[in-house]
């Protein structure tokens, strides 16, 4: 099976059978839009992705080489978030830091099927908790003006309906 | 295990190659392979005044969390891949995640996040900026909960609303309907006025006049409108596909009569409960040339000559006649004998259907891929009639046919490989014995027993 070399923002190289760099649109466009002939020796540089990071893209890659391509997304289907493999939960039992930056890497790189289950994971953070609980799981800062936290508050009072 | 595969893979290459160098020059001209250049720098949308005091936010916070340096926090995520999570969340959910933060709220307002959401509001106090965001998220569909304030409010405020739902708010009159309705409304593709008791023929002729383009009309309960109402739909309304009239008393024949010459589009009639239509309605319905699916449940005075007429309808799929007493074996001779083509027909609960009936159905509806016979004067010889012809059934409903026995569901099951739903509630002379046949059918996924759990 012919390799590619992908090449993380650190400088480390990891050597991949091409099949498995491609579930990435990104590298794939790359490949093709560049022409790149399989059987030299290139390297396609991620300034975007650090090792650790590529490290484990390309372990959720590698289980995952064999899926069929994610389903577009349908706008009339509610949107699931309780179907997560419990191979995929269990390589998502990381730290917050670690999950953002896959997310991050999903969207450079454009796969979709990690896209997906990442963001699910987050989301899954998210619900069911009020606006201070969110804050907290997230440490994020309550940065509204009085005014303002009312007016959202106003506005989104409908949401909390059955 | 895994983890192992996929470090053999792991091969260090100490010094890039000179072509290395030379894609790098490329991807740097070309920022497709970039989407965001600044990585880790939140891109911001809005105004500049905003941009500043998010820039302020988290540079604070960068101090503040001296203990969580290097670690990647959420505000990296950019508003697009928040709007990505957000879309996961329910409605509830949704709204609440709005509240977190100023660049939490604006990546929540994303149209993304709101696809397809109907809003249920309750129009009471004055909420000036609710419409407003509402556009902002491109929320569409609206249902009124309960109506303290003027129903123009809704239409004004949210300009490109396609689906109004008003079912229940009792206090809509025609009054309220003039006054919201005093220009055209082209993207109102959906009413419901369900249970909007108060409402009479004369709103008709605001909605006739400025929703040309509406598709589905609920009108369940409306008991106020009559046969002049349906003329003015039948005027007005031509791109109509759904029409629903449960429990409008008043209309009659002649109203069937007029939405047959006006609303050549419409594809569901429902008339459930209209108790004055007689078969003359359904002679006029043959007029509608694309419908597809009929509600005739509690229609009393429907006889089975009426269904001589539907049995000439190609394109009718759906035929409910539940509960309709007048109703025999010989409605499905018309109907087998007239050639109809329909796939689901349901006549539960018409006391006067029995195994002739299914003899009928077997002779002819071949179509029939669901069946529902609920408290039928059925018997297992009828079933056994069915099983031999009808072997695209994929539902049948058998509920409360108490002298259906073991024997009527062995033939089922030997003979119906494509059930997929059956309802057995009621059934009191079956047994375990039959169950266990039913269950071993192989595309089954529904089996209601009702209060009887045999497991």
């Amino acid at each position: 099976m012919p390799q590619i070399k992908l090449q993380s923002s650190d400088g480390e190289t990891f050597a991949v059978d091409v099949e498995i760099a491609k579930c990435s649109v990104t590298i794939k466009t790359m490949l093709e839009d560049l022409g790149m002939d399989e059987e030299e020796e290139e390297v396609v540089p991620l300034p975007n992705v650090n090792s650790a990071i590529l490290k484990k893209v390309i372990q959720w890659a590698t289980y995952h080489k064999d899926d069929p391509p994610p389903p577009e997304d349908d706008e009339n289907k509610e949107k699931r978030t309780d179907d997560i493999s419990s191979w995929d939960a269990d390589f998502l039992k990381v730290d917050q830091g670690t999950l953002f930056e896959l997310i991050l890497a999903a969207n450079y790189l454009d796969i979709k099927g990690l896209l997906d289950v990442t963001c699910k994971t987050v989301a899954n953070m998210i619900k069911g908790k009020a606006p201070e609980e969110i804050r907290k799981t997230f440490n994020i800062k309550n940065d509204f003006t009085a005014s303002e936290e009312e007016q959202v508050r106003k506005e989104n009072e409908w949401c909390e309906e059955k | 295990m895994m983890e192992d595969t996929t470090q053999v893979l792991f091969t260090e290459l100490p010094v890039p190659l000179l072509s290395t160098a030379a894609l790098l020059r490329h991807h740097h001209h070309s920022p497709r392979f970039q989407p965001y250049q600044r990585l880790h720098q939140p891109q911001h949308f809005h105004t500049p005044v905003q941009d500043l005091r998010t820039y302020h936010r988290l540079h604070e916070e960068d101090y503040q969390d001296d203990y969580d340096r290097g670690k990647t926090h959420i505000s990296c995520l950019y508003p697009e891949i928040l709007a990505i999570i957000f879309s996961y969340l329910d409605v509830r959910d949704k709204g609440r995640v709005a509240q977190v933060c100023t660049s939490w709220r604006d990546a929540a307002y994303h149209k993304s996040v709101w696809r397809g959401v109907e809003a249920k509001l309750h129009l009471r106090r004055p909420n000036p900026s609710l419409f407003t965001s509402l556009v902002k998220r491109g929320i569409k569909k609206v249902q009124v909960l309960s109506l303290r304030r003027s129903l123009r409010d809704v239409i004004q405020g949210i300009p490109n609303l396609e689906s109004l739902n008003l079912s229940g708010c009792y206090n809509v009159c025609d009054v309220g309907i003039y006054q919201a309705f005093i220009q055209e409304v082209p993207s109102l593709t959906h009413l419901n006025l369900s249970l909007c008791k108060q409402v009479t023929d004369n709103s008709f002729s605001k909605i006739t006049q400025y929703l040309k383009n509406l598709e589905v009309l609920e009108l369940g309960g409306c008991c106020n409108v009559t046969n002049t109402g349906l003329a003015l739909i039948a005027w007005g309304l031509k791109k109509l596909k759904k029409l629903n009239l449960r429990s409008c008393w008043h209309v009659s024949d002649v109203g069937i009569g007029h939405l047959a010459l006006g609303n050549q589009s419409l594809e569901f009639l429902g008339l459930q409960d209209c108790q004055r239509l007689s078969d003359e309605a359904l002679k006029h319905v043959t007029g509608l040339t694309s419908l597809t699916a009929i509600n005739l449940s509690f229609c009393v005075s429907i006889t089975d000559s009426g269904l001589k007429h539907l049995a000439k309808m190609t394109n009718l799929k759906e035929l409910n006649l539940r509960s309709c007493d007048n109703i025999s074996d010989i409605g499905m001779a018309y109907l087998a004998e007239g050639g109809s083509t329909i796939s689901c027909l349901d006549v539960s609960f018409c006391d006067k259907i029995g195994d002739q009936a299914l003899v009928h159905i077997s002779q002819g509806l071949f179509s029939l891929r669901s069946l529902s016979l609920s408290a039928c004067q059925i018997s297992d010889e009828g079933l056994s009639k069915v099983a031999s012809a009808l072997h695209e059934l994929e539902t049948l409903n058998i509920g409360q046919c108490s002298r259906v026995t073991d024997k009527g569901l062995q033939t089922i099951a030997d003979a119906l490989t494509r059930l997929k739903c059956i309802d057995l509630y009621g059934c009191t002379k079956i047994t375990t014995v039959g169950l266990e046949r039913i269950m071993k059918l192989p595309q089954l996924s529904v089996l209601n027993l009702g209060l009887w759990h045999v497991r």
